[in-house]
């Protein structure tokens, strides 16, 4: 986040510090009964068991980066006890904060890439997403054919020039004139099935946040629910985000996923060690997305869906040591963004090595 | 105080009396609100996956709706605009009811606007000071805003001018300096809720079909057209079944607005339709999904031409005079093909194509749910409510009927 | 007027029944689909395997793993039983011991290195000798030369060992291991190389991937991303099969499930491909 912004924000702590507590007193009594009807039950979790249900401190909570160290204490320490009750065992919600000097960055090759799919799952398993309805996915496959699979050869030679009565326009139809070829969202396929991949001629892109330099998501969100941390990565406050979807609109990258319904997430599959920002289970109505593992890589591992790909297609480390994979990457590969004339500027690099 | 209460008295007793047609227009309306009640509840306790919206089309009909009822609000500045601008004195004497209809949308989008949202139970966050408004920069924090005031000014514009009249108070000369200047406000806010809410769906580059720089404009005439044409359904009927005076004249002058703007409608149209299909480029592929289809989805090719020949239909009939002056047959009959033409076009047109293909080349479907549809027509049947009630009551006073002296002596009666 | 009163009774009476009717049925239906889901999450695949397909890829999960989050060391697909995840990446991994030293922008980040242990997995298959229980010179005899010959064992790695297609003829397996110390390969000046460290040899000809695998761009590396933390590193067998490398480069494998249609698509048969310019 940068200095301009971390001061707006702490101008505007003192203030609201002090007016929601006025208005969690005037309201503790309203809202109690509206907080107990938004938590339907879930059969897989325990719900029954009143410490998992959203408390009016929790509803008054304010943004987590505008609180003060004890309320961030104090926030942590609730949803703890509320996941741990929830899923019957003990979870850690850390705040840890990003470390210095470092700014994350991930490159991609899509020549590697099998479009196993892996990674989707991974993340997936890592990151407490709904399984079903709604089922969230971080990461989307793209698969799209090579070069040489919409041209065939028998039609080669029937390609011809559209005639007028003035003479030739110089536009070519017929044959393979309209036929795509290679890199096209067009023609891509995202719900592919296939019984083993690589499927020949074609190619796989998974495309997740790509952690914009210039998010166009934050500009849109009309809380500031999401914003991006000093590491660069773009991170959302599910307790601060009142699900308008702006965000999601202005993603270029079908990055965004929203919980249309409450998550499905069942106890044993839920992976108990969280990060407020990250992977910590959501509520219904709130938007989610890849934070490129925050609990994980604030801590210095690696993101989940690297440490799946069985090819070694992604790259993952910091953008300002030099000696880094995805350093090296971009230094000795011919890399490009995804959607470049987006302008937003993205720290997810695609390379075909 | 107590003139104010018994303002509020007379004129809520008023508005809610009426012969049985108009109790069976209510209890129409009732019908709705009953339903809507449930299925509102199971949105709120189930969330928005009771709905048709997925994260390939993210907007649902609520936002398609509340995209409408700006368009209304907005156009109602045409009812106030000939009465103060160009001082039309049958005009200004109606102005009022304009300020309702605008006040009643304004209120019924934000309505909208709260199912749309995923978290209704956290709004306060956007209020500044207790909450964090993100201020200039989001688009919506600018439309919350505009609505927001546009809603306060046409309602304090409202019940000022009705407080007044109901008193006798109310002298169009004497009319005090700083409310003109409210009034004025008012005109110029109109468009503007239009304009930022046309820079909402704007703002997302992502989306070439609300990438254009035509789309205020589409707005604006839109609004133009179905607002006037609802404005027009209004006074015909409040003239055939009120006291209230309503001249043909004023009828003309809706009437020329629509087609006028329906004229504009169709350059807008045609210049976006000519900019986009010309080139052929990727961002034709959502127009030619609506036009068209794309591989077999085609859900929303039957609605685009039967939309776009609506308006055509509609603008060709109102170039005859027959039609514009047909008060009780054909101009209400092209009216309500406007209006409802309009407000499907938003769903249907504007917003469900529009996500296709999404930025990963997806192509998708919407299939409007049933809790979803009564939800909608939950939100419209409590805007018509309000806003049968209160013209109900405006046109009491409006017609004399509702005064403070008589009333306060049949109010000691009734006490 | 008592006329309309009744028929819009009724015709509320009506409405109100359909929907109730409707809504209800509805509710059913949803309900029906969440029951067939939850029966669905079955118990957790035990023995998964990493990037290719092949015994000695294997790897057991073990539950309770990471004792702080009650981590399994992984977790595997339920569909392809793959490894998805990681709770403890260096499980079962040992130092990769010494690297040389390249003095230029390739120097690796060795410092904090582990490989899974590939001469561990040959004793644990065939006895404490490995290799040499047979290959001892005695139940086996050295080979005289490194000339190519045809090979009554070992069909299951190559074939035909005539047609070994590793450099296309040009070499022969006693180019890579050790004639005289199966439970090693060799580099052609003779010096013997660790089954954990195939690098060493392999690089000698690749040297282009093997630089490219040292900076951390060719291959996999999972643990840490911070410069001198610690790594897991996939050495080139673990992913290449150097018998059958002209046959199949790779074994294809089997995707994991495609994410579910968008509420309200019955299919994504649109997704066609060659159909662009309409």
């Amino acid at each position: 986040m940068s200095k301009e912004i971390i001061e707006e924000l702490n101008e505007a702590k003192d203030v609201q510090q002090g007016r929601r507590e006025f208005l969690k007193n005037v309201c503790v009594s309203s809202v109690a009964g509206l907080v107990a009807t938004a938590t339907p039950a879930e059969a897989v979790v325990d719900a029954t068991n009143p410490d998992a249900d959203v408390t009016v401190e929790e509803f008054f909570q304010g943004h987590f980066i505008l609180m003060s160290d004890e309320e961030k204490k104090q926030a942590i320490a609730r949803l703890e006890k509320r996941y741990s009750a929830k899923y019957g065992k003990k979870t850690t919600v850390s705040d840890v904060e990003a470390p210095d000097g470092v700014l994350f960055g991930y490159a991609l090759d899509i020549g590697k890439c099998i479009g196993c799919r892996r990674c989707v799952h991974a993340c997936v398993k890592e990151n407490n997403q709904s399984r079903h309805d709604p089922e969230v996915q971080w990461i989307q496959v793209m698969k799209m054919p090579k070069g040489n699979i919409s041209f065939s050869a028998d039609q080669l030679d029937k390609g011809y020039p559209e005639k007028s009565e003035f003479g030739d326009y110089g536009v070519q139809v017929g044959g393979n004139a309209y036929k795509t070829a290679g890199f096209s969202t067009e023609d891509a396929q995202n719900y592919y099935q296939d019984d083993l991949v690589p499927e020949k001629d074609f190619f796989y892109m998974p495309v997740q946040c790509q952690q914009c330099e210039k998010p166009p998501c934050v500009k849109a969100c009309p809380v500031r629910a999401t914003f991006r941390d000093h590491a660069g990565v773009v991170l959302i406050d599910y307790n601060w985000c009142i699900g308008c979807r702006m965000c999601q609109l202005a993603c270029p990258y079908q990055a965004r996923h929203f919980n249309w319904g409450e998550p499905n997430l069942p106890a044993e599959e839920m992976n108990p060690k969280t990060h407020y920002f990250g992977n910590r289970p959501r509520m219904r109505g709130v938007m989610e997305k890849c934070t490129f593992c925050v609990q994980r890589t604030r801590e210095g591992r690696d993101p989940a869906c690297m440490e799946a790909c069985p090819v070694g297609a992604r790259k993952f480390g910091n953008l300002l040591d030099p000696d880094s994979d995805v350093r090296r990457v971009l230094a000795t590969k011919r890399v490009f963004r995804f959607k470049e004339e987006a302008g937003t500027y993205p720290k997810f690099f695609y390379y075909i090595g | 105080m107590k003139t104010a209460l018994s303002f509020a008295m007379d004129f809520g007793s008023y508005a809610i009396k009426g012969g049985s047609k108009y109790y069976a227009w209510l209890l129409f309306l009732a019908f709705f609100i009953l339903v809507g009640s449930y299925t509102a509840y199971q949105q709120l306790t189930e969330g928005l996956i009771l709905t048709g919206a997925t994260d390939q089309v993210t907007m649902e009909s609520f936002f398609a709706n509340f995209i409408f009822t700006a368009h209304i609000a907005a156009a109602a500045v045409l009812v106030v605009a000939p009465g103060y601008l160009y001082h039309r004195k049958d005009m200004k004497e109606l102005a009022v009811l304009g300020e309702i209809v605008a006040m009643v949308f304004v209120a019924t989008g934000i309505t909208f606007i709260l199912f749309h949202m995923g978290r209704p139970d956290r709004t306060w966050h956007m209020i500044p000071g207790i909450g964090f408004l993100n201020f200039p920069n989001s688009m919506l924090s600018f439309d919350t805003i505009v609505l927001n005031v546009y809603l306060f000014l046409n309602l304090f514009g409202v019940v000022y001018i009705l407080y007044k009249k109901y008193n006798g108070t109310f002298h169009e000369k004497e009319m005090s300096r700083w409310f003109t200047a409210i009034v004025f406000l008012a005109i110029g806010w109109g468009p503007l809720i239009h304009i930022v809410t046309a820079f909402v769906l704007a703002s997302n580059s992502r989306i070439s079909p609300w990438d254009t720089a035509v789309l205020p404009f589409a707005f604006l005439t839109m609004a133009g057209a179905s607002g006037p044409a609802l404005i027009v359904l209004i006074f015909l009927l409040i003239r055939k079944t009120t006291k209230l005076v309503i001249g043909d004249p004023v009828i003309d002058l809706m009437t020329t607005i629509i087609a006028w703007s329906l004229g504009i409608l169709m350059l807008v149209f045609a210049a976006e339709i000519f900019t986009v299909l010309y080139s052929g480029t990727e961002h034709a592929a959502s127009m030619k999904f609506s036009m068209f289809g794309h591989n077999g989805l085609n859900m929303f090719v039957p609605w685009f031409w039967v939309i776009m020949g609506a308006l055509v239909g509609s603008f060709a009939a109102l170039l005859f005079r027959k039609v514009r002056h047909s008060y009780n047959l054909l101009l209400p009959l092209v009216c309500f093909v406007v209006f409802a033409a309009i407000l499907l076009e938003k769903p249907m047109i504007l917003v469900f194509p529009a996500f296709s293909p999404s930025p990963l080349g997806e192509y998708t479907e919407y299939h409007v749910t049933l809790v979803e549809f009564f939800n909608v027509l939950l939100v419209w049947a409590l805007g018509f409510l309000f806003l049968t009630l209160i013209l109900k009551g405006a046109i009491g006073i409006l017609t004399g009927e509702v005064r403070h002296d008589k009333s306060s002596a049949s109010s000691q009666v009734g006490a | 007027m008592d006329c309309l009163h009744k028929s819009s009774k009724i015709v509320v009476l009506v409405m109100c029944g359909f929907l109730v009717g409707g809504l209800s049925a509805y509710n059913i239906a949803h309900s029906a689909e969440d029951k067939q889901d939850e029966a669905q999450s079955a118990q957790p695949v035990t023995d998964c395997f990493e990037s290719r397909l092949g015994g000695y890829s294997s790897v057991t999960r073990v539950e309770n793993a990471v004792p702080k989050y009650g981590y399994p060391n992984i977790k595997c697909s339920q569909t392809t039983d793959a490894v998805l995840w990681y709770g403890d990446p260096f499980a079962g991994t040992i130092p990769m011991g010494e690297m040389p030293k390249i003095n230029d922008t390739t120097q690796g980040d060795f410092a904090n290195a582990v490989v899974k242990s590939r001469e561990a997995h040959l004793m644990n298959f065939l006895g404490p000798d490995g290799c040499k229980t047979c290959h001892d010179g005695k139940i086996v005899p050295y080979p005289k030369n490194k000339k190519p010959r045809l090979l009554g064992m070992h069909q299951d790695i190559v074939e035909n060992s005539l047609n070994l297609m590793h450099g296309r003829g040009a070499m022969w397996c006693l180019d890579c291991h050790s004639a005289t110390n199966r439970n090693k390969l060799v580099d052609r000046h003779g010096n013997e190389i660790s089954f954990n460290q195939p690098q060493k040899l392999c690089g000698t000809c690749h040297g282009e991937n093997y630089i490219d695998w040292r900076a951390g761009i060719h291959g996999k590396r999972i643990g840490s991303w911070a410069k001198g933390g610690k790594k897991r590193w996939w050495v080139c067998t673990e992913c290449h099969n150097p018998h059958t490398v002209q046959i199949t480069r790779f074994n294809r494998l089997k995707p994991e499930p495609r994410p579910a249609l968008p509420r309200g698509m019955k299919n994504a048969d649109y997704e066609r491909v060659g159909d662009g310019g309409h």
